[in-house]
């Protein structure tokens, strides 16, 4: 189920009446709660409730034991089961097939046949997320930063429907406290819910999806047909696309969970504003780059071990970070990309200590590197990759430039540099005005949006897939 | 702020979407697959639309919809839904076979590849199988939609709005994956999938779009129905469709059958066919929509067909 539907409004004016009916009274709470989120992730297929049941209970079993375990030998071999099964999920469901066509090709072209069977397997939506967020929990328990939880905890953890889809990826120790906790009815954030909300309904639908459909599809879709300035929109604006497909899906998911009482941490802070690589992933799908960070890159030894070992790092993070979003060359040479890109700044900073180069060429090169990498993000394959690349200097007519479309792409990236306290000012005005007052303006916006997307409806958000 | 008022916020604002956006709530469950929440979307739905096309409340969604040049894609009376059989009548001039300017690298043919959501790898490979600089295609898949539910999409109102939007040479169709539902035939029969008049009603509903996409015969429309499916009950189906757009082809000037259901891997179901000597993953995960590498085999299949309107495709 998509948020931006007739299917998920109904249920959520349901959820919501229900949940704060319930919160009194936690023993009924918790099951409703996953009850509901369990709808929601099973709505397209129930099968795969049952995967998310297989996680919950393992990784609940794995981190009972590790809490309990005097040995500390036995609380590794829990901790290495429960990584190993997470992994191995996603290794089978997600990258099996993958793996097995590469290596098929491999065999072939050194002239052995072609011997092994293609495999096809349905990616359970949201997988990617869940067995992160299964990691994130048993790595935390056993190095204490978190207490062991209940089944139905870890369960509603998992599950959570506003963030189970598509993240935010939220640690235990941020959503386990306030589930213990009965919420306040009398302080619901409404302010920030309903903007979050909003503004995340307009981002997916004036902006993301009137961008894939104007240029971007089209273009990627055969980028020799397309003439440099076509080219040229459609690379600025799948920057801008999917920065509004991806932060207008957290926005809702946040502001989702602001409505039932809980607080999801942010994602995306103006991300386009950054002046190098290393903030940019301060800033950009903030969840994934913490868990990149605490998950991966420090355990492998982060920058304790020297230059090299460090840019081997930042490298090997970046390529599985790519490696995550989807099983293709694609996604690893947009991780590559970033190491590279990460590496080279590292070096730069050490290398001309006291240089700094001016906001405006930091922000320029950012920009652009960051622009590149997400070429190669959305290409279908390598070959269309290099042909946009490859495009970007020839002429040609170009009747999909339009003004309200690059007025489109160079809004979505200047409004980040909006003051924040714009918005906090235009909330708490919102939240002053009556009840009425609110509804109205808010069902104002969902009309506009549903206007601008036309009979196609919204279209698919971009990190379902993975 | 208390929970009870962010209920009367979200109340508000959902009702004030129901109502002015009426239309799009009716036609969203008209979209749906048959079932509860269909029904109870449609249910709640048309009564709200009634009331708000009653008291005007339309009329801001209608000076949105222009605002944003937004075009309708269902209408009232159309020939799709209150037409006559007439129209499958075999057409004389079937029997003599059109000729069409032939491109060249200067004039290459422009292709519109339209359809439901099997369209758009079919569009993608359409580009790079052809022989360079021959055609310029564009890609416009109209997910979800089919012949059999003309209230949700109309396909004889977008082909219209489709073609006098562009100059097209020629049209490539790839649809009928959503199309295993019940249908009215213009008597006001309704017709099951299996039964003899579903096949005649679909057959009359691709003849429409089909002469509209052609502009009478001006240009070749090459049809696509679905593929052999792994769902046997699917398959069944798929077999009548293609039936029907073969018996199309008797009446409609310019239209062309492209049978990619019984001559890919011999009219049996795979989930992998060898393209150019490799074997490739063909299908997706639901066992019908084609993957971008198994779109290769029904592409050169549509080649194939073109080739025969247009010989410079021949040899690619």
């Amino acid at each position: 189920m998509s948020f931006p539907t007739i299917e998920f409004a109904a249920l959520f004016a349901v959820v919501f009446v229900l949940s704060w009916a319930l919160m009194p009274h936690p023993s009924a709470w918790r099951p409703f709660i996953l009850a509901a989120s369990y709808f929601f992730y099973g709505w397209v297929d129930w099968r795969w409730v049952l995967l998310l049941i297989a996680s919950s209970v393992v990784n609940t079993f794995a981190s009972q034991v590790i809490a309990r375990s005097p040995s500390q030998v036995a609380r590794k071999r829990a901790l290495v089961a429960a990584i190993v099964f997470d992994l191995g999920l996603l290794a089978v469901f997600k990258y099996l097939g993958f793996f097995v066509s590469e290596l098929d090709e491999a065999l072939d072209s050194i002239g052995l046949g072609s011997p092994l069977p293609l495999v096809q397997i349905v990616l359970p939506i949201g997988i990617s997320f869940f067995t992160f967020q299964a990691i994130t929990y048993v790595v935390d328990v056993y190095r204490g930063v978190t207490p062991a939880a209940s089944l139905v905890e870890v369960a509603i953890l998992q599950a959570f429907f506003p963030h189970i889809v598509a993240g935010p990826i939220v640690r235990a120790n941020e959503l386990l406290p306030q589930l213990r906790t009965p919420r306040d009815p009398r302080s619901v954030l409404a302010g920030p819910a309903i903007f979050l909300i909003v503004g995340g309904i307009v981002k997916k639908t004036v902006v993301a999806d009137e961008l894939a459909r104007r240029v971007v599809d089209p273009v990627y879709s055969d980028p020799s047909a397309h003439s440099a300035s076509e080219l040229l929109l459609a690379f600025y604006g799948f920057a801008a696309q999917i920065y509004c497909d991806f932060s207008g899906y957290t926005d809702m998911a946040i502001g989702l969970a602001l409505l039932l009482g809980y607080q999801l941490p942010q994602n995306f802070n103006r991300p386009y504003l950054a002046l190098s690589l290393r903030e940019f992933w301060r800033r950009w799908h903030m969840t994934l780059s913490r868990w990149l960070r605490d998950y991966l890159y420090i355990p492998l030894g982060g920058n304790r071990g020297g230059r090299l070992r460090t840019y081997r790092n930042l490298m090997i993070t970046m390529l599985l970070g790519g490696l995550w979003h989807g099983a293709a060359w694609t996604f690893v040479l947009w991780g590559g990309i970033h190491g590279a890109a990460l590496s080279a700044e590292r070096w730069a900073r050490e290398r001309f200590a006291g240089f700094r180069l001016p906001a405006w060429a930091a922000w320029l090169l950012t920009f652009h590197v960051v622009c590149v990498a997400w070429v190669f993000f959305r290409a279908p394959d390598l070959a269309t990759a290099f042909d946009v690349l490859g495009g970007l200097g020839l002429g040609g007519p170009s009747p999909l430039v339009t003004l309200p479309l690059v007025l489109l792409v160079v809004a979505s990236v200047a409004i980040q540099a909006l003051p924040q306290g714009w918005w906090r000012e235009a909330e708490a005005w919102l939240v002053a005005r009556p009840v009425a007052l609110q509804g109205l303006a808010a069902g104002a916006v969902i009309v506009v949006s549903d206007a601008a997307l036309g009979q196609q409806g919204v279209a698919p958000f971009i990190y379902y897939q993975f | 702020m208390p929970a009870g008022r962010v209920l009367g916020v979200i109340w508000i604002a959902l009702t004030v979407a129901a109502l002015f956006n009426s239309e799009a709530l009716v036609r969203a469950g008209e979209g749906m697959r048959p079932g509860p929440t269909r029904d109870i979307v449609l249910s709640v739905g048309r009564p709200i639309d009634d009331v708000a096309g009653a008291i005007g409340l339309h009329l801001p969604r209608d000076g949105l919809d222009l605002a944003f040049g937004q075009e309708e894609k269902t209408a009232p009376g159309t020939e799709l839904e209150r037409g006559s059989n007439a129209i499958l009548r075999r057409n004389r001039q079937k029997d003599e076979r059109q000729s069409f300017a032939q491109p060249t690298p200067g004039h290459p043919l422009r292709v519109l590849v339209t359809g439901d959501s099997q369209a758009e790898f079919l569009g993608q490979r359409l580009i790079d199988q052809s022989p360079p600089g021959l055609l310029e295609v564009e890609t416009v898949a109209r997910n979800g939609t089919g012949l059999t539910n003309p209230a949700f999409f109309n396909w004889e109102v977008n082909a219209r709005q489709e073609v006098a939007a562009r100059d097209l040479d020629a049209v490539v169709m790839a649809i009928g994956d959503n199309d295993g539902f019940n249908v009215q035939a213009p008597d006001g029969s309704l017709y099951n999938p299996g039964d003899p008049g579903w096949e005649t009603e679909l057959a009359r509903r691709v003849a429409v779009v089909s002469s509209v996409l052609s502009s009478n015969g001006e240009r070749p429309v090459y049809w696509v129905p679905p593929p052999t499916a792994r769902d046997p009950k699917f398959n069944e189906i798929f077999a009548i469709q293609n039936r029907a757009v073969e018996r199309a082809t008797q009446a409609v000037p310019a239209l062309r059958y492209v049978d990619v259901y019984s001559t890919l891997a011999k009219g049996r179901y795979s989930d992998e066919l060898t393209i150019d000597g490799k074997r490739v993953l063909a299908r997706q995960p639901d066992g019908i929509h084609f993957t971008r590498e198994g779109a290769v085999a029904p592409v050169r299949l549509i080649l194939d067909a073109m080739a025969e309107d247009f010989p410079a495709l021949r040899g690619r």
